[in-house]
């Protein structure tokens, strides 16, 4: 039952949490063309789940994982262009907080 | 569609949140047909929170809290200023916090309270659809005026009602989109959102009790400021609920993002700390969660209510963010508020503007906005001077630790080398003005 900060990763830390998947509708799009110009890119960092990342084969470009979103909207907040669309998911998918 | 297909209601309440859920109760309670919209599977799924201040909830519904799914009653209240490895706490509480009525504040789990809070209210007579979708308002223009008539639920479905109450949270997309459309006015600020990020622990009764030497039934409450959170807006907390801790802790997006922190980076190193470290280790993470917190406070603030629309809790922005963080209790106090105005307008048989404008006016001379107004100042303070909760915390515990270091000097010097290094990188000008600016945040 030790756990420490130091041994588990974010995506241990998310698998704690519970979700109702829904991997056919992407609640979030962002806005390829304003990414792509975007040399800041506070969204990589400053999502609590690490839903956006650098595209890997593109550094420009950035991954949307939105199975993993807290739905905080702290994104949309932070996003200085307005790049990130953001629907709510559908009905009682997403996230699904037991304590919350 | 006709008028006569129409599925129409008294009201339509927009989340089941605090604020909604207490919308909906009293104008259920009155005979109201009230529907309430949640987009979670069950009302609390999207909810985070870990303190409840409950005078409002208890006037509501009498004793409430011997029904509720209550984890803790907060018996101690610690403020904790965390150096790098050193800290300073004040600790305060009473005897009869322990005690029925708990001085109205308890911890608890907001999905489980959230869900229960659900139960009255459809117990109350409101209808509840949970795991429906609102993505929009239905709008009528009659006489050059646009009102709102219903609520479009995703997958064509419509329900219309004479008024909606908009209660969908810090992340808000709905009524963000209804005051566009309704053309309200804006607060004087723009509104600023903080990012909040818990974990909530697994440890065994005993143990909870033992480190934070509680009685059976007794809850602490702790407030972290200082080292972690170094150039942030923001601060942490650490709750005792039964078998679980609430870690968490919340700061201003725009401070985040200048600093280029990872919220779950800062929360690993205020789990990392000494101080904290003690309390939790051991401790088994069982759900990790986030969610915004609208920080603007008073004059963030707009117009809450329109044709055919009142806006509440945490759409409106009524979190006071003071050392009294509130936002749960006035949420549920703004709800009530919105359900008392459309009770008399269903009365008087209008949902004008005019009418729904008495929400406006009950807020004004309630709680929720004396408490706004009393720390408008609050963040114009914190963002003038981020380091008041990182900087100077730390700063007294060096003196602290400097001064009770033994030695071989007399005490004299200890006292002044500990006095000449608070003083060091610190103009005594900005000293005496950051002194002045906090007096602001109590």
């Amino acid at each position: 039952m030790t756990e420490s900060p130091e041994n588990m990763s974010l995506a241990d830390k998310l698998y704690r949490t519970k979700y109702e998947p829904d991997p056919a509708h992407p609640h979030i799009v962002v806005d390829e063309k304003i990414c792509a110009n975007c040399k800041d890119k506070v969204c990589l960092v400053i999502c609590p789940a690490e839903v956006y990342k650098a595209d890997p084969n593109d550094p420009k470009r950035v991954t949307v994982s939105h199975e993993n979103c807290l739905e905080c909207g702290t994104c949309r907040q932070a996003c200085p262009f307005g790049a990130i669309e953001w629907l709510y998911p559908e009905g009682g998918k997403g996230v699904k907080y037991r304590y919350g | 569609m006709t008028d006569e297909d129409r599925v129409m209601m008294d009201a339509i309440v927009v989340g089941g949140g605090p604020a909604g859920l207490a919308a909906a109760y009293t104008m259920a309670r009155e005979g109201l047909e009230v529907l309430l919209v949640e987009r979670g599977e069950y009302c609390g799924a999207k909810n985070v929170g870990g303190l409840v201040y409950g005078t409002v909830l208890n006037e509501m519904i009498p004793n409430a809290f011997e029904k509720a799914p209550v984890e803790r009653p907060v018996s101690r209240r610690t403020m904790v200023f965390l150096g790098e490895r050193e800290h300073i706490a004040l600790d305060f509480g009473a005897e009869e916090w322990s005690r029925p009525p708990y001085n109205n504040t308890y911890i608890v789990h907001r999905s489980q309270f959230d869900r229960w809070f659900a139960e009255q209210v459809e117990e109350a007579g409101a209808n509840l659809l949970e795991g429906m979708v609102v993505d929009d308002l239905i709008y009528e223009s009659s006489n050059g005026t646009r009102k709102a008539v219903g609520v479009k639920i995703r997958g064509d479905e419509e329900f219309y009602a004479s008024v909606v109450v908009l209660a969908d949270g810090a992340n808000s997309l709905v009524t963000e989109k209804a005051r566009a459309e309704l053309g309200f006015r804006q607060g004087r600020h723009k509104q600023d959102y903080a990012v909040g990020v818990k974990q909530i622990l697994a440890l065994p009764r005993e143990k909870i009790e033992d480190r934070f030497q509680l009685e059976p039934g007794e809850g602490a409450a702790m407030d972290l400021f200082g080292a972690p959170f170094e150039g942030l807006i923001g601060g942490g907390f650490l709750y005792t609920a039964r078998e679980t801790l609430h870690l968490g802790f919340a700061a201003r997006i725009s401070s985040m993002t200048a600093a280029g922190l990872r919220p779950d980076d800062v929360l690993d190193r205020l789990k990392e700390h000494p101080v904290v470290h003690k309390l939790v280790r051991g401790a088994e993470l069982m759900e990790y969660s986030a969610h915004m917190i609208p920080e603007g406070g008073y004059d963030a603030v707009g117009q809450l209510a329109g044709d055919g629309v009142l806006i509440a809790g945490d759409a409106a922005g009524f979190v006071n963010m003071s050392a009294y963080k509130e936002g749960t209790n006035h949420a549920m106090e703004s709800g009530r508020a919105a359900g008392l105005t459309i009770i008399e307008a269903k009365k008087k048989g209008d949902f004008s503007r005019d009418t729904l404008s008495a929400y406006e006016q009950k807020l004004e001379s309630s709680v929720v906005m004396k408490d706004l107004k009393q720390f408008r100042k609050v963040p114009e303070v914190l963002e003038g001077c981020p380091n008041l909760l990182s900087l100077y915390p730390k700063k007294v515990n060096r003196m602290l630790v400097d001064m009770f270091t033994c030695g071989p000097e007399s005490k004299r010097e200890i006292k002044k080398k500990a006095f000449r290094n608070f003083m060091k990188g610190l103009p005594k000008i900005r000293f005496v003005r950051d002194v002045v600016r906090a007096r602001h945040l109590a």
